[in-house]
């Protein structure tokens, strides 16, 4: 239906009737136009070097060399210009207004405040219609089409569910003709945008709440609710568009792919720029990867105290993103190109013949421009080429615009004449000899466009008679094919200004024309050309193309990356003392092989060197398996806690590992090698937790634990009762130790009532009954209750452990795992009887209220008591010395060294049910070592190789090169940048951000400079 | 077995250190306690590894102390004590004799519960602040003070934080009954937070980016017109009315206060050294100087010492070294720059008591033994300016030093079983400690 009535309108436009009355006669056009002597480029694969193109309307009926327009057509002459198709900008906000969130308040939003039947969410809102609100925005328009752009999707960019794009021809005639799809695209993004709703404050809960709409809009549909829901209803509508979610990174791609799949969508992409640094995830893709150009400019790094604080990230970020798309094309992902981002057309012009400099054939250029957007938009029968049959929607420019500097002259949209760009025909710029009234000077005359100027040599006699050469400033003005000189003469001809106009030939080097001298009289003249000044470099020059910069990606793109990925080694460790965790305890002269990422042998006794095995000499050192921090919250995105409810199990910090932060690096240093990266405390029950292994260089999915068990932080106390956040936040229940309790009675009777339903359902046959509604909170509720996921839980006093094993009891459940858990020790003998372990800080006291009687002997006591007791860092300065932190339980409360040991290995891997491939030193597992350089409990101890899974991923003497590596990659980098600076290419100074980490208590999606209150 | 021997009305204690189990210290605090009651003794350290604090080490070492202050440094070996002289002699058995270990630049005393503003006494409101004094808000009574002292850290800093000028500090004794008691050296010096040159503050805003550098000009032009002024207002014979805040900076002119300058990046570090330079400061020293690696000559050259950047914190730069802060105290041993440790970042005040392990961390990244002790010790006296009294083991200095049962720079061992400050024994017990054995008990019923 939509697609006649779109067929309707263009067909209405262009058969004399019209919807819109119109005040007068009406302008008659003339109905053919060709454009003839153009270098044609028809689509990416075929250009036409000389040949016509004949329009009838708005479309294109002929193409070709040998074109005879009928006698009626207008002819133009297009010689020595290219013709390309319009370019189609697939995401933009051209004529849209800004979106408006509710007015800030400094008390917490937690219901939506749009009025009307709508999603409970304000971020969520596919009933938002571009079309029904474009206006024309001449400004913006022509900014496109100066770009080389004749259609654009538009959107209102806000929120996460954001609604349709429509699809405008960038012409200024009005609204009803511009419009060309009224709804093209739908748009997604992880941003929450302008609302001021509490949920969801982190990428996590974007994750969480667009599945949820997902789900909520299928059991909606399916349900035939009788509820009525605008937004649902919307969202149904749009849902066959095709989709454009737009990310702020690379991994965002992957995370939101998951979200495509589980919902049997294919999303495309708005990428940003570093995709390339994901390559190995992305390739192949099918996904169409729309790409920003606006490649980062360089820093002004002329102060060398300011350009050695650059990141060496950001460094290399600038070097290669301009082989962004060349990489991606090259590993076959489809890929449009964006003008997001672009201030000027000269600004994407540039970065367009960058990325092709960069290996990107021009023929990819103008595909990602003109026929991959069309194919995503399903356009591709009207637009994205100048076959016959297609829209008349095309720019015309002085010269081939992939090739080298050109100019657009004129911009066709949908046969429609949109803009003549004054530009200068002709290129006077040369070396003439000027005939005036017989007498002769030469002249030069440089520049291009207005910007001419000249120079004249006049001779004049001093008062002895030799000859004086005086050069003489010449104003020079060129309008179409008048040019008009002016400039003083002082010798034995004239003395005083002299005024030229005259007509230009450029072609054959020639003005002429008429002149007033200076005494008055009007005389002929006329210049021939001597030489061509050293004009214009690009078009004749071979632009370098160089695809060589794909080799300078490191894994990750930062310091201390990997130039490849390392691999699994065969390592023979001799003569090492060994800490093995098991029974043997602690072994002299012992022996550890390690082989395809598992432990092969553990001991003193009798071994085969295996084949290809790396033979490391231990004498006088240590190995023990790596650390494992039961609580960690590095490697983590944009936001570690969804604060915005009181429950949000929904959510999954597996969702948003990001395995580009320097602080893994950091802590396989200090000889971790997995953690469990947690939800953080704003809530009583969190979120999902994350196992993973500490794999520099890998990709998110390869550092999640494979099969893991499942986790979930639940919190109690005073983060969750939001006792530190200001007088502000104090509506969100619960504001009590007493509400806290209650939330999981209430959780739970929830969740009994929900499985209830879905228990029926299933008992009753599946076919005529609606499907119950899937709620993603209450399905991870109930495996808690189902005992098939983990809590751990954050905790501080007493009373507040005492109760949770209390709910716990009497709602059937176990609670795993204690952390923080600062006065266990008061009821170390409760938590033994409730069979809980405990995670716990070695010595961290003081920051807030309730850990007023939080003793250093906590850990010694509880493991005194029999519980499985863990130290953690929860600080990623603390997580790359946990070794220092477990030996403190040798100080406070006598543990014994093995003991203390333990509390950063085999008793994390208990608590996280990893023990049966981690923790110890046995055949079997999997190969997490560390090589130390002494008693790994010693303030002497220092790393000298980690391992994981059995391959080494951190080596002291690769550190120490990598030193000197990094600085050196820097240098490079600097030396290019500082050519730029030379060359006074535009530039931007460099601010050192703060390093900013997460924390139990970081809200928001940005990370934490505030004091550390866990 | 500890040995109660009494002469004639004087009583007198013989301990043997060796044979008190840490583990069953309770009836050694209980002496402790007796003995503490008593004010001015003379004590007798024997046998003890003695660390001097000045990178000397004796390894059996004798120290006397009288009238509060050290009064015998000796060999044990050599040396032949009259028994009769001392009030309490105790035999050390080997266990390390080290001088009072020292926090500067901490909240330590000022604040009690981070997240309790009530608590919170060291931020006043107002930029430039050199009159609000520490001193008087330092309680001695503080919970976290009895667990510092417990690690071997005696003596620290107490340091007001915020604003351009954030105050006063004075040296303080983690011991005394109000703050004048335990003040050791009042209004030491002046704490001036140099602006940052390069960083952003956190916000996105374009405009304030942009104006990034101009901001950090602007802001050093109003430290040095502050200090022009200030400088005046010194120098003038007359005034016509006193202000409070100028009067404050007279004595940092005068050579009677230090100015600590708060910086660690290259760029502050240069101008900061051009500044002192220019006002001809008697005593600036440098806090932070993560960057002072860098500048080593120059600081050498314009004797400027640096309270170096705490140890156990994460490297500034993506590429710098992963150890960086670790090694940093080796790097300016080796370019001989006055320095010591500080321990100024989240959570100071409890973590002031692993200022001990930072500097054992210091030693395992580069440092000798001695030459970390001293990081924490003399060197730390030295630059606040009271190491004519405390800081080592010397004859005549304060009898303010504790002893370990091993070496206290490492956390397995260091387990303070002596601890006296200006002669007097600590409690080596505290709250924490106290309620490990109440809940022991419990379990063990």
């Amino acid at each position: 239906m939509k697609y006649f009535l779109l067929l309707f309108l263009l067909t209405a436009c262009f058969s004399w009737s019209q919807l819109i009355p119109q005040n007068g006669t009406i302008n008659s056009k003339s109905k053919f136009v060709a454009f003839k002597n153009a270098r044609i480029i028809v689509s990416p694969s075929k250009t036409i070097e000389n040949g016509t193109i004949l329009i009838e309307g708005d479309k294109i009926v002929e193409v070709g060399m040998l074109v005879f327009p009928p006698d009626d057509a207008v002819v133009i002459d297009c010689e020595g210009m290219t013709i390309v198709a319009s370019f189609i900008e697939t995401i933009s906000s051209v004529g849209l207004p800004k979106p408006n969130g509710s007015n800030h308040s400094n008390r917490p939003q937690l219901e939506s405040s749009k009025k009307g039947a709508y999603y409970w969410n304000e971020s969520i809102h596919p009933e938002t219609e571009a079309n029904l609100v474009y206006q024309i925005d001449a400004k913006a328009n022509e900014a496109l089409m100066k770009m080389g752009f004749g259609l654009a999707v538009t959107h209102v960019n806000d929120g996460i569910a954001q609604g349709s794009g429509t699809l405008v021809s960038l012409g200024f005639e009005n609204e009803n003709k511009q419009i060309i799809q009224a709804k093209s695209t739908q748009f997604y993004s992880f941003e929450k945008g302008v609302s001021q709703q509490t949920y969801p404050s982190s990428q996590m809960g974007s994750i969480a709440l667009l599945r949820q709409s997902f789900y909520d809009l299928k059991w909606y549909i399916e349900s035939k609710s009788s509820e009525t829901n605008i937004s649902l209803d919307k969202m149904h509508e749009s849902i066959t568009l095709p989709f454009v979610f737009q990310t702020a990174d690379k991994w965002e791609i992957l995370r939101a792919e998951k979200i495509a799949k589980e919902f049997h969508y294919q999303f495309n992409y708005l990428g940003s720029g570093n995709e390339y640094e994901a390559i190995n995830e992305l390739k192949n893709s099918t996904n169409t990867l729309i790409l920003p150009i606006n490649f980062p400019e360089p820093f002004d790094v002329k102060d060398p105290y300011v350009s050695r604080q650059i990141p060496l990230s950001e460094l290399k970020h600038w070097e290669l993103a301009p082989s962004n798309p060349f990489i991606l094309k090259q590993n076959n992902v489809p890929i449009c190109i964006t003008s997001l981002g672009q201030k000027s057309a000269d600004g994407f012009w540039k970065n367009v013949r960058k990325s092709i400099e960069r290996g990107l054939t021009e023929g990819e250029a103008l595909a990602a421009l003109t026929t991959e957007p069309a194919k995503m938009l399903k356009i591709d029968s009207d637009f994205g080429t100048l076959e016959k049959g297609k829209k008349a929607s095309f720019s015309i420019y002085s010269s081939n615009p992939f090739h080298g500097e050109s100019k657009l002259i004129e911009s066709w949209l949908l046969g429609d004449q949109e803009v003549m760009l004054d530009v200068a025909k002709h290129n006077v710029s040369g070396k003439y000899n000027i005939l005036i009234d017989g007498k002769k000077y030469p002249i030069e005359i440089s520049g291009e466009g207005d910007k001419l100027s000249g120079k004249i040599v006049t001779i004049s006699q001093k008062l002895d008679l030799t000859p004086d050469t005086l050069i003489q400033k010449v104003f020079v003005q060129l309008v179409e094919d008048d040019i008009t000189l002016q400039f003083n003469v002082d010798d034995s001809n004239w003395k005083g200004s002299m005024s030229l106009h005259g007509k230009v030939s450029s072609k054959f080097g020639v003005f002429e024309g008429d002149g007033l001298t200076p005494n008055g009289k009007w005389v002929q003249w006329s210049a021939i050309r001597n030489d061509r000044s050293e004009t214009k470099k690009s078009d004749s020059k071979d632009s370098k193309v160089d695809t060589s910069f794909s080799a300078k990606i490191w894994f990750p793109n930062m310091a201390y990356g990997f130039e490849s990925k390392p691999t699994k080694e065969t390592i023979v460790f001799r003569n090492a003392t060994v800490w093995t965790n098991e029974a043997q305890g602690i072994l002299k002269d012992a022996t550890v092989i390690i082989s395809n990422g598992k432990i092969t042998f553990v001991g003193t006794g009798n071994f085969i060197i295996p084949n290809n095995a790396k033979v490391i000499d231990a004498k006088g050192k240590y190995v023990t398996s790596g650390i494992i921090d039961e609580h960690s919250h590095i490697a983590i995105s944009k936001g570690v806690n969804e604060g915005g409810q009181a429950i949000s199990a929904e959510v999954s910090i597996g969702d948003v590992v990001t395995p580009d932060d320097i602080n893994i690096y950091r802590q396989l240093s200090g000889g971790v090698t997995a953690a469990q990266l947690l939800h953080g405390s704003a809530n009583p029950i969190g979120g999902q937790s994350a196992l993973i292994k500490l794999k520099w260089g890998s990709s998110p999915e390869e550092i999640l634990i494979p099969n893991a068990p499942k986790f979930i932080k639940c919190a109690l106390g005073e983060n969750v009762k939001q006792s530190n956040w200001g007088d502000n936040n104090s509506i969100r229940f619960p504001q009590t130790r007493m509400g806290v309790e209650q939330i999981f009675y209430d959780g739970y009777m929830r969740v009994q009532a929900y499985q209830n339903e879905w228990a029926k359902y299933t008992k009753s046959g599946l076919d005529s009954k609606i499907t119950p509604r899937k709620d993603l909170e209450l399905e991870v509720l109930s495996e808690i209750f189902r005992s098939e996921r983990f809590i751990t839980c954050h905790s501080y006093v007493q009373s507040e452990i005492n109760m949770l094993m209390h709910v716990a009891d009497s709602l059937n459940f176990k609670v795993n795992t204690f952390t923080h858990i600062l006065e266990g020790y008061k009821v170390a003998d409760k938590m033994l009887a409730h069979g809980v372990g405990a995670s716990t800080f070695s010595d961290w006291w003081a920051y807030k209220f309730e850990v007023n009687d939080a003793i250093p002997y906590n850990a010694a006591i509880m493991n005194e008591m029999g519980l499985v007791v863990a130290i953690n860092s929860d600080d990623a300065e603390m997580g790359r010395r946990l070794n220092q932190e477990a030996a403190k339980g040798v100080k406070y409360g006598g543990m014994t060294e093995e003991a203390a040991w333990k509390m950063v290995t085999l008793n994390p891997a208990k608590l996280l049910h990893l023990d049966d491939r981690m923790g110890s030193l046995k055949e079997g597992k999997d190969a997490d070592i560390v090589l130390w350089t002494a008693n790994p409990l010693s303030i002497e101890a220092k790393v000298e190789m980690t391992l994981v899974d059995g391959v080494i991923l951190f080596d002291s003497q690769r550190d120490y090169l990598m030193r000197s590596h990094n600085q050196q990659e820097k240098a490079r980098i600097i030396s290019k940048m500082l050519e730029s600076n030379e060359k006074g290419e535009e530039s931007k100074p460099f601010f050192k951000k703060k390093t900013r980490h997460f924390h139990c208590d970081t809200l928001g999606e940005e990370g934490s400079e505030e004091e550390n209150t866990h | 077995m500890t040995l109660l021997e009494k002469k004639g009305q004087k009583k007198k204690t013989l301990i043997n250190l060796a044979t008190v189990n840490y583990f069953k210290a309770l009836i050694f605090i209980f002496l402790i306690g007796q003995i503490s009651a008593q004010e001015s003794q003379s004590i007798l350290l024997l046998n003890g590894y003695l660390h001097i604090g000045n990178g000397e080490v004796i390894e059996s070492g004798l120290v006397g102390i009288k009238n509060r202050k050290i009064e015998l440094v000796r060999n044990s070996l050599a040396y032949t004590y009259n028994k009769e002289e001392w009030d309490t002699i105790i035999d050390l058995q080997g266990q390390h004799i080290y001088p009072a270990f020292i926090a500067p630049n901490s909240t330590l005393g000022l604040t009690e519960i981070d997240a309790v503003r009530a608590t919170r006494d060291f931020d006043e409101v107002g930029d430039y602040n050199p009159h609000i004094r520490s001193q008087i808000a330092f309680n001695v009574e503080s919970k976290v003070i009895s667990t510092v002292r417990t690690n071997g850290v005696l003596l620290a800093q107490a340091t007001p934080r915020g604003g351009d000028i954030s105050g006063t500090s004075s040296i303080m004794a983690l011991d005394g009954w109000n703050w004048e008691d335990a003040t050791v050296l009042q209004d030491d010096g002046i704490h001036l937070n140099w602006p940052v040159s390069a960083s952003e503050s956190g916000t996105s805003d374009e405009v304030s980016k942009t104006n990034k550098k101009e901001n950090y000009l602007k802001a050093k032009r109003a430290i040095y017109q502050f200090f022009e002024m200030s400088k005046r207002y010194t120098n003038a014979s007359e005034k016509d009315q006193n202000d409070v805040r100028l009067d404050a900076m007279i004595a940092c002119f005068k050579g009677e206060k230090r100015v600590y300058i708060h910086a660690n990046e290259l760029q502050q570090l240069q101008d900061i050294i051009d500044f002192s330079i220019h006002f001809n400061l008697p005593f600036p020293v440098i806090v932070g100087g993560y960057d002072s690696h860098l500048v080593t000559k120059k600081l050498k050259d314009a004797n400027i010492p640096v309270m170096l950047v705490r140890t156990h914190s994460l490297p500034q730069n993506e590429e710098d070294a992963v150890d960086f802060p670790y090694h940093l105290p080796a790097m300016l041993q080796e370019a001989g720059v006055k320095f010591c440790l500080q321990n100024e970042g989240a959570m100071e005040t409890m973590n002031a008591r692993n200022l001990p392990f930072q500097a054992g961390t210091a030693m395992a990244y580069g440092m000798t033994e001695e030459q970390a002790i001293r990081s924490i010790s003399l060197s730390t006296c030295e630059i606040v300016g009271i190491d004519k009294e405390y800081g080592s083991i010397e004859e005549g200095k304060s009898a303010t030093l504790f002893v370990s049962q091993g070496n206290a720079l490492d956390m397995r061992t260091n387990h303070v079983n002596v601890a006296i400050i200006r002669g007097v024994f600590m409690p080596t017990s505290n709250f924490q400690r106290e309620l490990y054995e109440k809940y022991m008990r419990k379990y063990k019923k």
